[in-house]
């Protein structure tokens, strides 16, 4: 059993002051970004992003808090606050009482905010609406929903897709769901990646010709972009020299002084130490958060990056391994910090309290092959269970060589953070790279997440990950199949497919190939639509969003001279993800069981009992709970229903380019995106009611999997998961009383390497908590999974009585 | 060939269990088999005990009359079902009407559970030829291997299916796949030798030492099983030793005493002693096959079950709480 750390009261005080904040939102940063506008409104997008932003560095209020460890933040009053405009969506003003301090509260009684307390002032909140009113008038937004494509609307209509769903069309910045170049800027630091871009510039002065203008157009970009990360530095160099004139405690003003002289090094050069290369990375990422707001700018391979630099300290004595501890629990806490309030059903897809910035430990070394744990990867996890930090997500790449300490630590982990780290599998995502998304080796083995799960290069790779359009560029696979089998009829609202992609309703199929054909019919028109509004929008990329601030840091574009949005990364490519797909595959399942195989209920009245939303078909529908198979339950019969839409998915999707790259990656995650596309889906064929969540990513249907983790994993493995590389999501439940005994943990170690073993490329673990029991003992529907496990003995929870319910719930608040 | 296989043993089992991870090491999976000659009342699995197939019926999952329109009522010929209590319907609070199974008059036909969507109504006890069997098994081989685990095959009392469970691990071995058999022990010795060749590891229950407690408490004598156990030891087999700790029955600090000297003088061949403390979760499962009484007690506390360990740990024994 891997046993934590204790942490230091510094630590502990930053915590409790973390977890508590409040998160003050206020209108500074927009107020600059607006003035910044209206000074470079004139210049061409590739020179205004990096001035606008230079603009703000060089004027927006720096701080740091008692206690922290780390400069650069975005918050102007406290942590906090860079979320200003998106909270404009909410009516604050009528429902957020103002309190004593003059500030507008987020509603304690309302759920919603219960894991986040955020304020407002009055001003601040008037002030923004009137910058979000004076930039939309001045730019007109970035939606594209006034010069949409003609026969979009046919697509748009069903609501079978996320941008449908909203009814417009909003380009997606998708710059922010990378891995920038961290190694990159720690290696070269700003001043010589700047020498690098004025260099050209001096050598073309006067004499550029061709295609060359777009270089320069690039390179001078590139030197802003630097002014501008060189600025922020300084900026907080002069405040820690100002803060230690102000302290009055002998050590804290040392450390202030330390910290103004390593700024101002690490402002231009390479870092010395590992709190230079820490707060370096920090910096950059704040950096990118000044232009790109709210960017998903993960962290990438920190222990990687960061450990010769501990590596160096250690060895002259210069740092205890405590003390590095203690920076890195500095350094997460500070990046919790990062978020700014979430809303609406954005906050309800992603989640509330994190920003997704994805942090990876692990892995192989990119040129050794061998397997790369480090002391620094065991400090991250360190940080995240002691500190109950859940953000940022941490996924820890397994190799066939992972010591054993490291997965002792990942599972203690995961028990303790619900679900983290998530486990990913080099084995088969490294081999995966190379063969689908054409990296080197090298590259292959150096990657990482960003995101919920999506697989990136680290510095090197212009992802796109979700596409670069609204709602992860996907399509809501369990309506297709509704509309397959209902002659393109949407069942929730009526509207109907064009009619060469109607193929009639499930009473004129004579058999399942019928089916399937009028399925991948739909899916296929959908899919390639969605893939043509991404082109579209990625067609506009270069003139809305040049990210030179990114650029400066990502491998092949500093060499080409293009900016990432032109292509200019080492390796491009774009993706999207798909949720449900067990309902759709378990749907399919039932349909061939049910109506073709066994003929329990005719075509006809299959269909209707889905249209009636199963009412009056109760005894139908328990026969497709309770006889037919489902996916996850090792069962060929169903799990080859599975593996057919994963491959329809894949191979749909090959025909996919954009004008800047020609890969199209499939994935499957989505956060609680099950939950959102639920409430807008009609009954399904496998026996969901209207409303109720479909199954999430590629997991099996809530509850349907009766027969235990081995056997999920199994089913699991039947499809191609090295196709899934923008990512996937596996959850298993996994009930309290498996992991009772000495080594109820290394079972679950063990479980997970065999599942690598056979292919699988993630999984992770939920333990289930007393509120989930609960939560099970209200809705046993969706919990027949749930196993109570007790030496020779095993029943289902849900079939428990409610005393003994209350027995094993209570024993979950005991950690038993 | 397809006439071999009609010649293979059939077994019958009341469940099977993937990821098993608490009887016996690594990760396993557990085939339940039926029948048992005990009848230990705190016995947590009830339907284990007759080899039979047995009706059951498991309330929380009935819809009521009102929504099914009492098909299961009206399949029965023998009229042993007849309308039962209300219960809240979980979900929507409303009040539903649920049956109930005369025992006296039920055969087992069953003719209502195959009317009963909602599996409210199921026959437990599956037969399985051995092939079949060992498919399920050997689907999980992988897991095995990463976990050092295998397969456990328990009861009710496997061997009282000798011929099915011979066969099984013999098959099992054939496969290179770890085997524990859990037993009460109560067997002849000519039938428990069987499974010498092709076992690994007996997980072995010791109810009480005194024959007269545990003849008068669980229907048999225990001389049987305390020979059996000092035969498989001297053959140079494992043994986990499993006690049962029931409240009033065999807990008392002198029971678990007589059994650690009992252990000890078993020497190498015990390789650990679970001590598994008494759980009313059996008790659901009696109603589902009857009306009851079922047998029911106060679980020993942690620190009772820490001082027992300790006891046994005092007789130079590895000793668990499960």
């Amino acid at each position: 059993m891997y046993t934590f750390k204790p942490y230091t009261e510094r630590v502990a005080r930053l915590r409790d002051a973390v977890r508590d904040r409040l998160i003050v939102s206020d209108a500074e940063k927009a107020r600059l970004q607006l003035q910044a506008l209206k000074k470079y409104i004139k210049f061409p997008p590739m020179l205004q992003k990096p001035y606008i932003s230079l603009y703000v560095l060089e004027r927006m209020p720096l701080n740091i808090q008692e206690d922290e460890y780390f400069f650069g933040g975005l918050g102007n009053r406290g942590w906090g606050g860079a979320g200003g405009m998106g909270w404009l969506g909410v009516d604050i003003e009528n429902t957020w009482p103002i309190r004593e301090d003059g500030l507008h509260h987020a509603p304690e009684d309302d759920p919603f905010y219960s894991h986040q307390q955020l304020a407002i002032s009055p001003e601040d909140l008037k002030e923004l609406r009137e910058i979000a009113k004076e930039r939309m008038e001045m730019t007109g937004g970035f939606g594209a929903a006034d010069w949409l494509p003609d026969g979009v609307q046919e697509f748009f209509r069903l609501q079978a897709n996320p941008s449908g769903k909203i009814g417009g069309w909003p380009i997606y910045l998708p710059p922010g769901h990378l891995t920038p170049g961290y190694q990159n800027i720690i290696r070269q630091g700003y001043g010589a990646i700047r020498k690098l871009a004025q260099d050209w510039l001096d050598a073309h002065e006067g004499s550029i010709m061709g295609d060359d203008i777009g270089k320069y157009m690039f390179y001078k970009a590139a030197t802003v972009a630097c002014d501008g990360a060189i600025t922020l530095t300084r900026r907080c160099a002069e405040l820690a020299r100002e803060l230690a004139g102000k302290a009055e405690d002998s050590e804290k003003k040392a450390e202030y002084l330390s910290r103004a002289e390593s700024l101002d090094w690490i402002a231009t050069e390479t870092p010395r130490t590992f709190w230079e290369v820490c707060q370096m990375v920090m910096m950059y990422n704040v950096f990118l958060k000044a232009e790109n707001d709210p960017g998903v700018t993960s962290i990438g391979r920190f222990d990687q990056y960061t450990w010769p630099y501990l590596k160096a300290d250690l060895d002259s004595g210069r740092i205890t391994m405590d003390e590095a501890q203690e920076y890195v629990d500095g350094f997460f806490l500070k990046i919790n910090t990062f978020y700014g309030g979430g809303f609406g059903k954005n906050a309800q897809t992603a989640g509330i309290g994190h920003l997704g910035q994805h942090t990876t430990i692990g892995g192989t070394d990119p040129e050794t092959g061998e397997d790369a744990v480090n002391p620094v990867s065991f400090m991250v996890l360190e940080s995240m269970a002691r500190l109950d930090l859940h953000e940022p997500t941490i996924s820890l790449r397994a190799t066939k060589n992972t010591p054993k300490e490291m997965w002792d630590c990942a599972m203690a982990a995961s028990t303790r953070v619900g679900g983290l780290p998530l486990l990913q599998n080099d084995e088969v995502i490294v081999p995966s790279l190379v063969r689908e998304l054409g990296f080197s080796l090298e590259d292959a083995r150096n990657f990482a997440f960003i995101g919920c799960q999506e697989i990136t290069g680290s510095g090197n790779d212009y992802p796109a990950p979700n596409g670069s359009a609204m709602g992860h560029n996907g399509i809501y696979w369990a309506i297709a199949l509704l509309m397959a089998i209902n002659n393109g009829i949407n069942p929730i609202n009526g509207a109907q497919c064009p009619e060469k992609v109607r193929s009639g309703y499930l009473y004129e199929m004579e058999s399942m190939d019928d089916v399937r054909a009028a399925f991948e019919k739909i899916c296929t028109w959908m899919l390639t639509w969605s893939a043509t509004l991404n082109n579209l929008t990625e067609h506009e990329y270069p003139r809305l969003f040049p990210f030179p601030n990114l650029s400066i840091s990502t491998e092949g574009c500093m060499e080409s001279g293009k900016d990432v949005s032109e292509g200019g990364a080492k390796y491009n490519s774009y993706g999207g993800t798909a949720t449900g797909l067990a309902t759709t595959a378990d749907s399919l399942t039932a349909l061939k069981y049910v109506v073709f195989d066994r003929k329990i209920a005719t075509r006809e009245e299959f269909l209707q009992a889905i249209l009636d939303n199963w009412e009056g078909h109760e005894m139908l529908r328990q026969i497709v709970l309770n006889t037919v198979p489902h996916f996850g339950n090792d069962d060929p019969y169903a799990d080859e229903e599975m593996t057919y839409v994963m491959d329809l998915y894949y191979k749909i999707t090959r025909a996919f380019s954009t004008c800047r790259c020609t890969t199209y990656k499939c994935g499957t995650f989505g956060a609680s995106d099950h939950v959102v596309q639920g409430e807008i889906t009609w009954a399904t064929p496998d026996g969901r009611r209207t409303g109720d969540p479909i199954a999430d990513a590629c997991s099996p249907a809530q509850g349907r999997d009766k027969n235990g983790p081995t056997s999920v994993l199994n089913s699991a493995t039947k499809f191609e998961q090295g196709h899934l590389m923008d990512g996937m999501a596996l959850n298993l439940k996994i009930h309290p009383t498996s992991l009772r005994g000495d080594d109820g943990m290394t079972k679950l170690e063990n479980l997970t390497q065999a599942y690598f073993k056979n292919g699988g490329m993630e999984v992770q673990y939920n333990v289930v908590d007393a509120e989930t029991l609960r939560k099970a003992q209200a809705h046993p529907e969706n919990y027949h999974n749930l196993v109570v496990r007790i030496a020779g003995f095993s029943a289902y929870f849900v079939d428990m009585t409610a005393e003994m319910q209350n027995d094993i719930i209570s024993r979950a608040e005991h950690r038993m | 060939m397809e006439t071999g296989k009609e010649h293979e043993p059939v077994g019958r089992l009341y469940d099977i269990q993937g990821y098993s991870v608490q009887d016996g090491p690594g990760i396993r999976t557990t085939a339940f088999l039926k029948g048992c000659p005990l009848r230990c009342p705190w016995c947590h699995s009830p339907e284990s005990q007759l080899g039979k197939k047995q009706l059951s019926f498991m309330s929380i999952r009935c819809l009521g009359v009102e929504v099914c329109g009492s098909r299961c009522i009206e399949a029965c010929a023998k009229n042993a079902i007849e309308l039962g209590k209300t219960r809240k319907n979980i979900t929507d609070d409303t009040e539903i009407r649920m049956i109930h199974v005369k025992r006296d008059l039920c055969d087992d036909c069953g003719d209502c559970e195959r009317q009963c969507f909602a599996d409210a109504l199921y026959l437990c006890g599956k037969d399985y030829t051995v092939s079949e069997l060992l498919e399920r098994l050997l689907k999980d081989k992988s897991y095995y291997e990463t976990s050092g685990g295998g397969v456990t095959i328990s009861g009710g009392e496997p061997l009282m299916q000798i011929d099915f469970v011979e066969s099984v691990l013999k098959k099992l071995k054939e496969n290179g796949i770890h085997t524990a058999l859990d037993t009460t022990g109560y067997a002849k010795w000519e039938v428990l030798q069987r499974t010498m060749p092709y076992t690994d590891l007996y997980l072995y229950d010791l109810k009480h030492m005194d024959s007269e407690k545990h003849r008068k408490v669980v229907q048999v004598p225990n001389e049987l099983i305390l020979e059996n156990a000092q035969e498989l030891a001297a053959h140079g087999k494992k043994l986990q030793i499993r006690i049962p700790v029931i409240p009033l029955f065999n807990d008392d600090p002198e029971n678990i005493r007589k059994t650690a000297e009992f252990c000890r003088k078993l020497g190498d061949a015990v390789t650990m002693v679970q001590l598994l403390p008494y759980h009313n979760f059996g008790v659901m499962k009696y109603l589902r096959i009857s009306d009851g009484p079922a047998f029911e007690a106060t679980p020993p506390s942690d620190e009772y079950m820490e001082k027992l360990k300790d006891m046994i740990g005092g007789y130079g024994l590895r000793a668990t709480i499960h």
